[in-house]
This record gives C-alpha cells, sequence and structure tokens, in this order.
C-alpha cells in the first residue's frame, strides 16, 4: 500500500445558505481545495463525490456536481453513508491512491438541507437505520436515537443534562470564533437547560443544526506531493471502519457505540498509536451526549468517565485532548455529506499551524483524529492525520 | 442572554415540481407477525436449525444460511433499557401529541421497541418493569410498553 497524503482543503461558510444551488456550493469548497494545494482539475485522476441528498431535488447528484465544478470528463464515484459520508468518501479517494489506481483525487462532500422544512427534514432522519420497524411505527427522529442512549448512560453513569450542556458551551465557544461556522455566538449551560425538549433529555441547544455546507480535499501520493512540491503534507496515518446493527433493539449496550470502539481500534492500529497520542480530535457531536460517549468509545478516558473529562474542561484546546475546537457538528454546524471533509478540513489546517489564539491546539507529536458517524451509530470511521 | 449570531444568507428561490411517494411494503414473508398484532400478540421467528430467536422477525437466518423458521409469540413482560419524549416530531406524526419511545428487554432477553405508558419522563424510569400491549393509533397496530411503576 502506498502513503497518501492530504495536500489541499476547502471548507463553505455552514449555515443556512438559500443563497447558492448544491452545485454552486460545492464548488466553493473545490477551488478552495485546488488553490490550497496549488493543482487544478487537469491535475486530478478522479471525483469522489460525498452526498447523503435524500433532502434534495437533485435526486443522482455527482453528476450535475461534478459537471459544475470542472471535472468533466473524469470522474465521478458517488458515495453515500448517512452522516459518515464524508469521512467514506475519504476512505474511497485513499485507497484509490494507495492501490495505485490514482495519484490524485478529489473528493468533496456537500449538502443541502434547508430547502424542506423541518418535519420533512425530521421525517428524513427518522427514515435512517430502519424504517420499516422502527419508524413506521414509533416516529423515530435522529434525535430521539440519540436521546435512547442518553438516558441510558444517565442512569448507568449518573451523567447529568449539565454535563451534556457543558459540551454545548464549549463547541458554541469554538463556534463563536470560527467564521465560517453556522453558530456564531457563546451559550451558557443555563441557556442549553432551559432551550425547548426535541427529544428529552436533548434540548435544541443539545442538538446539532440542520445545515447546508460543503468541504473538499485533494488527496495525493507521494509521487505527486514531490511533482506538485508541497511542503507540508498532512499524511493519511490510519482508517478505521466498523458497523452495528441499525436496529436499536438488536444492539447490546445502549451507553455505548461498539462500530466507534471497533473503527478506533483499527485506526490506532493502523497508525501504530495509543489514544493518548492524540492531541486534537473533531468527533461527531451531532447530539452532546454523542461527543460525551465518543470519548469514552475513542478511548480517551475509561467508560463512564466522560462526563468527568468535559467537566473538568479537559476537551479544551490546551487541556488532555483538544476536541471540536472549530465549533463541531454542534456549532460548526453538520451538512451531511460535508461533515467528515469539514473535520479532515480543520485538522488539516491544525496540524499546518495555520489557527492562532485559542483556535490552535498545541501539538508535540502532530497527530490528529476525525471521528465520523452514520446515523444512529450503526457506521462509524476513524481518520488518523500526523503531519 | 448571550447575543446570536448564525449564519443565514438568504436569496430568492423558485418552487420544484413537488414529487410524492407512497410505498407498497411486502409483508409476505412476516404475514403472522402482522396478524398478531391484530390479536394483541407479538411474533418474532427462531430459526430451526440454530435457535436464535430473531426481532424484528426475518424469514431467513444469514448465520447458517437456513430459512427453516418457526415462529414464536414472546412474553409479555420486560425491563425498560433506555426510552426519550419526542417533542419535536417528524412529518407523520405531526398530528400526534408528543410520545415517549423506550425499549425493553423482555424475559427471554430479546428487546422491543414501543411507545412508553404513560408519556411522561418526569416518572418513567431505566430499569422500571414493562407490560407489552398493543394498541390502534390511526390505522397502525402499536407496541406500548405500559410502566408498571407509574401507572
Amino acid at each position: 500500500m502506498r502513503r497518501v497524503a492530504v495536500i489541499g482543503v476547502g471548507q463553505s461558510l455552514y449555515g443556512v445558505r438559500s443563497d447558492v444551488t448544491m452545485q454552486e456550493l460545492a464548488w466553493e469548497a473545490v477551488k478552495e481545495a485546488l488553490e490550497d494545494a496549488g493543482v487544478t482539475q487537469r491535475d486530478v485522476d478522479i471525483s469522489v463525490v460525498g452526498n447523503v441528498g435524500t433532502r434534495g431535488y437533485e435526486l443522482m447528484p455527482a453528476q450535475p456536481v461534478n459537471d459544475y465544478i470542472g471535472m468533466t470528463p473524469k470522474g465521478p464515484i458517488r458515495v453515500e453513508m448517512a452522516c459518515a459520508t464524508g469521512l467514506v468518501a475519504l476512505t474511497v479517494g485513499y485507497n484509490l491512491i494507495a492501490s495505485g489506481s490514482a495519484e490524485v483525487v478529489l473528493a468533496v462532500g456537500v449538502e443541502k438541507m434547508t430547502e424542506v422544512d423541518t418535519p420533512t427534514s425530521l421525517a428524513v432522519g427518522g427514515r435512517a437505520g430502519n424504517y420499516l420497524w422502527e419508524f413506521h411505527f414509533y416516529g423515530t427522529t435522529m434525535p430521539a436515537g440519540y436521546a435512547l442512549y442518553a438516558t441510558a448512560h444517565m442512569a448507568k453513569f449518573g451523567t447529568t443534562e449539565e454535563h451534556m450542556a457543558l459540551v454545548a458551551v464549549k463547541n458554541h465557544y469554538y463556534g463563536s470564533l470560527n467564521p465560517k461556522a453556522h453558530f456564531q455566538h457563546t451559550v451558557t449551560v443555563e441557556e442549553v437547560l432551559k432551550s425547548r425538549p426535541i427529544a428529552w433529555p436533548i434540548k435544541l441547544l443539545d442538538s446539532s443544526p440542520i445545515s447546508d455546507g460543503t468541504a473538499a480535499a485533494i488527496l495525493a501520493s507521494e509521487d505527486a506531493v514531490r511533482k506538485y512540491k508541497i511542503d507540508t503534507p498532512v499524511w493519511i496515518a490510519g482508517i478505521g471502519y466498523a458497523n452495528d446493527t441499525p436496529l436499536l433493539t438488536r444492539r447490546k449496550d445502549y451507553t455505548t457505540f461498539q462500530a466507534t470502539r471497533l473503527a478506533a481500534e483499527m485506526a490506532y492500529k493502523k497508525a501504530g498509536i495509543e489514544p493518548r497520542d492524540v492531541e486534537v480530535a473533531n468527533v461527531h457531536d451531532a447530539f452532546t451526549i454523542a461527543e460525551i460517549i465518543a470519548y469514552e468509545d475513542l478511548g480517551f478516558v475509561k467508560k463512564g468517565e466522560g462526563p468527568k473529562l468535559i467537566a473538568e474542561g479537559q476537551t479544551y484546546a490546551g487541556g488532555k485532548v483538544a476536541v471540536n475546537i472549530d465549533g463541531g457538528l454542534k456549532a460548526k454546524g453538520h451538512p451531511l455529506g460535508a461533515t467528515g471533509l469539514g473535520m479532515i478540513y480543520e485538522l488539516t489546517k491544525q496540524l499546518r499551524e495555520e489557527r492562532s489564539g485559542p483556535r490552535q491546539a498545541p501539538l508535540k507529536k502532530y497527530i490528529a483524529l476525525a471521528h465520523n458517524v452514520a446515523g444512529v451509530g450503526p457506521v462509524s470511521y476513524v481518520v488518523v492525520l500526523r503531519r | 442572554m448571550s447575543t446570536r449570531k448564525y449564519t443565514k444568507i438568504e436569496g430568492p428561490t423558485i418552487d420544484s415540481v413537488p414529487l410524492i411517494y407512497k410505498h407498497k411494503i411486502p409483508i409476505q414473508k412476516t404475514y403472522k407477525f402482522w396478524e398478531g398484532l391484530k390479536e394483541g400478540k407479538i411474533f418474532a421467528t427462531r430459526c430451526k436449525k440454530c435457535g436464535r430467536i430473531y426481532f424484528p422477525p426475518q424469514a431467513d437466518c444469514s448465520d447458517d444460511f437456513s430459512s427453516d423458521m418457526e415462529w414464536v409469540e414472546l412474553p409479555k413482560f420486560g425491563v425498560l433499557e433506555a426510552f426519550t419524549k419526542v417533542y419535536a416530531r417528524p412529518q407523520g406524526f405531526d398530528d400526534v401529541d408528543p410520545y415517549v419511545i423506550g425499549i425493553a428487554t423482555l424475559e427471554n432477553g430479546v428487546r422491543v421497541m414501543g411507545w412508553v405508558d404513560p408519556p411522561d419522563e418526569k416518572c418513567v424510569k431505566v430499569g422500571n418493569r414493562v407490560e407489552l400491549t398493543i394498541r390502534v393509533i390511526k390505522d397502525r397496530h402499536i407496541i406500548y410498553l405500559r410502566d408498571l411503576s407509574c401507572t
């Protein structure tokens, strides 16, 4: 297997973006990523387009996107894995280069979510996993799925609504420092606790927003890194992936996501690192409880100690491990197909030390981790990056 | 109250041509389950070869490539493992009151999802015993988990 580097990244402003179509939006990230790498579409061998697309009017989105971003006649490969689409797109690109099929790949994730209303969005998201045996009867929604994990975690480990609120406070703080975030304001614990219930104990301010957005990464082989004279390549050191049954009633334990534990184990092994080596991470905080459980499943702390980690402020930059210091899904936003690549965008900037002040994680080992989950945990991807 | 600052860049829009999906879902291989609900019974399938119980029921056992399954009725009592009260309701459920979704482990270890009665998140607790019943809501037979500690 050949080594693969991230040589360019781009990300649009996340948020409500009724000023652009999906294709126009995608170009914002692709243009930035190509310029960042110093290459053009002519240098790219194939494109991978990540889009969940279930809310869009463009039902076969990869072709119009690929054409608009100037990639005709090369590509596209379309990828869909619900909310984990972004890191799956990265993985497909990685495999194309690692196997020798391509030298340079463009992976772009894009999502327009705000073209339909919120009840429609909830009904689409609620169909993730298994429509017939869950949504059809019980009207399960994405927040409801995570809320089931929240009540189980609360009952077993004494996790409280305040612990979850602290995650929102942290991620909104970083969102307030990120000019590309959907939410750029801070919140207090009291505001989170008083916000309206969505799926108790999950409240509005525990939830990631419904966002439009796009992110892209240019991947390259070692030969291409030399050819294009990339001075700070960020290497993909290991990718782990796993799944679990999408049927919630067939899961063994509602306080942990098996898919994330297995994916993390695989990624750490491939990268030859331990969880304690990770200095900056972007984890899948679709809801605040998900970040607390991710601390545990990724091995940053032992099972049940996630609430303590956030209560001690150890996941701010300068703490034990800096987590979601771009605002995370919670505040930066969660445009499904873009989310995983938006993590790669942020972590690449972190590893190149292009952030400043409180937005830059202090680095010694230059090791970062991205964690992207589909639905309520049935599929998990973990990517380790090194400078 | 902190100042709210969020991204909302709006422009003029036009309406798409509407597209309505209404699917015909095949139930032939799980027919007994659907009929059972009408009689107040909840059926699972069991692989005659390996004994694995499938719930939701499935017609094929992927463990040992067998489709020789038998129907077994599930026990009526269990313990609540997790629950949530859904306030933000999806399209299709917007005309019902906020509902509590729960997952219970039954006496034989099988887990089922259902709507919890009463729909009171202050009273319902993980670990409470529940009794399974069936009710008809909007022409659909719904499994209810009646919380025996808070009636």
